[in-house]
């Protein structure tokens, strides 16, 4: 089996079929590796390669080829969506990444529900798209990953988030009518980034965390919403990971309920021991981002090594890498899954 | 029929608890009607009602939402009760600076910090979000702040909270302020490698490190 490409290896695991190892990725949209060394070194920099669909294209070639990822990840930040939803967004720069300025609506019951058509034609939607296409042209062997911002934090980057996360409580009908409506546009998005050659889909949503949500809400909103991302992609026979964000605790025994086709956790969770409890469960992760900013090479390759043994199924790092860190520490995680 | 004052302060705190906005502003016309003394109302009702809504989300029964709900709850038997406080004890009360470092996205649980920070006693100066860290420390002299509150949600902007420490340290006024951490991706020993004077895992624990903080301070 050693011929697997990247792209038949990281499938493979998704499908539940036997690999020779584990893939080692980083999907992009929250977790991208755009880091200082790799933009210093090859001139492709941000915040240019945020809106400029070739330069988005150049700085995703360029992370893959650096780094030692396996796959090719897009976009580098998580404000694509809520940009096109109507959020004021501010680029950040080459070492910081983008932000929400300002969210537009102060609550759920002020949204304004626009036509899905045009909302996939505006903004930066048609870069990433455009991006998607020439890497997976350009690059047959290796997975693009269209990284989406899920369902409860782009509504939270829409909406006030202090007023959304009360009405979650307080105006469950305007709430659904809500997340709902952002998860359409989600589902819209993401099969616009296959039909331009997006192998698999990711999806990180840093807001709909157990810590945040607590179990109920995580239920009734976070996998709800995610089960209909996810049936939507599925739908067009695409895989999708979804990355959890927090220590889980509030919520694992709920992650069976998601139908992922992968999930990835926070360095907080012991993926070995979640592996036991839900055999069922393709894990992905989780190698510390504290450790690969301010680690040295052979601790990394160690905890790297850790993951391999443990048993765990994809390798990444546990959350979104610092910009600062080392490639030197990037490449120690990376060539040590590929030596495994 | 009135209703003894201590059976009202129970009222009042368990309506703050309840996440009852309405409740809360009831029982706290009555105090007033009453002429019971507001600020007992405030410490022995909503206060206590938002140190056991703490408890309850440090146990992990209730959640952001819930917190929030009952925050709402209790500022609105305030706005009732704030206009019979006779004494404002604004001059013991201690100064916090707090805000987002720069390049963060998100400020949920800052936000939940300066409320429950607020509900402690504590007067709290928030700059926002996006906060580089030269602002922490010009507002932190400005007002005289005993405490600067640093929070992060994300890996990338850890950097930015060791340049609060270090600045104080270079305006040599690192003694007077202390600096405390939290937020997602921040540890104790983060914090430790930092400088920082603490850290919390969440707000009811951020509570409790600013008051011990700013009792040495």
């Amino acid at each position: 089996m050693n011929e697997l490409s990247p792209r038949e290896r990281l499938i493979r695991v998704l499908r539940r079929k036997k690999t020779d190892r584990p893939p080692v990725i980083c999907t992009g949209g929250m977790m991208n590796a755009a880091i200082v060394d790799v933009m210093n070194k090859t001139g492709h920099t941000l915040p240019e390669a945020h809106s400029d669909e070739e330069m988005m294209a150049e700085l995703a070639a360029d992370v893959y080829k650096e780094t030692g990822f396996e796959n090719i990840g897009i976009p580098f930040c998580m404000t694509v969506e809520a940009e096109v939803l109507g959020s004021e967004i501010d680029f950040g720069t080459l070492s910081c990444e983008p932000k929400i300025a300002r969210e537009t609506y102060p609550s759920v019951s002020r949204m304004e529900f626009k036509n899905m058509q045009a909302l996939i034609s505006s903004g930066r939607i048609g870069a990433v798209a455009q991006a998607a296409y020439r890497l997976s042209a350009k690059h047959p062997d290796v997975p693009v990953i269209g990284s989406l911002t899920g369902p409860i934090s782009t509504a939270a980057s829409v909406v006030d988030p202090l007023t959304f996360l009360r009405e979650l409580r307080k105006d469950k009908e305007n709430a659904h009518r809500v997340i709902d409506y952002v998860s359409r546009f989600l589902v819209a998005y993401a099969q616009l980034l296959v039909d331009n050659g997006a192998a698999v889909i990711a999806i990180g949503d840093p807001t709909s965390t157990g810590e945040i949500l607590g179990p109920k809400m995580f239920e009734e909103y976070a996998v709800r919403y995610l089960n209909k991302i996810i049936a939507g992609v599925h739908s067009l026979n695409v895989p999708v990971i979804v990355h959890i964000c927090g220590n889980m605790k509030a919520v694992r025994h709920l992650l069976p309920a998601i139908g992922a086709d992968a999930i990835s956790t926070d360095a907080l969770v012991n993926l070995r021991l979640l592996k036991q409890d839900f055999p069922g469960v393709t894990t992905m992760g989780n190698l510390s981002t504290y450790l690969l900013q301010f680690g040295a090479p052979d601790k990394i390759a160690g905890q790297a090594e850790r993951l391999v043994r443990d048993g765990v199924d994809i390798i990444s790092p546990a959350c979104g890498l610092s910009t600062s860190s080392a490639l030197a520490n990037i490449r120690a995680m990376t060539d040590t899954v590929k030596e495994s | 029929m009135s209703k003894d004052k201590e059976v009202l302060y129970s009222e009042l705190s368990q309506a703050v608890l309840e996440m009852d906005e309405e409740r809360s502003v009831h029982i706290s016309g009555e105090i007033v009607a009453e002429q019971y003394d507001a600020y007992e109302a405030v410490v022995h009702g909503l206060a206590d009602g938002m140190d056991r809504a703490g408890r309850l989300f440090e146990e992990e029964e209730y959640f952001i939402p819930e917190l929030l709900m009952c925050s709402d709850a209790m500022y609105a038997g305030l706005e009732v009760l704030k206009p019979h406080l006779k004494r404002e004890e604004s001059g013991g009360r201690k100064r916090v600076v707090i805000g987002v470092v720069e390049g963060d996205t998100h400020d949920i649980g800052k936000n939940l910090v300066k409320i429950m920070l607020e509900t402690s006693g504590f007067d709290v100066y928030d700059l926002g979000r996006d906060i580089s860290p030269q602002k922490f420390v010009d507002k932190a002299k400005e007002v005289g702040a005993e405490i600067i509150a640093v929070s992060t949600l994300m890996t990338t902007t850890m950097d930015a909270m060791a340049a609060v420490v270090q600045l104080l340290h270079e305006e040599k006024i690192k003694d007077k302020i202390r600096v405390m951490v939290g937020g997602g991706p921040i540890s104790q020993s983060f914090a430790d490698k930092i400088g920082a004077d603490g850290y919390a895992a969440n707000a009811a624990g951020a509570v409790r490190l600013a008051k011990k903080l700013a009792g040495g301070a």
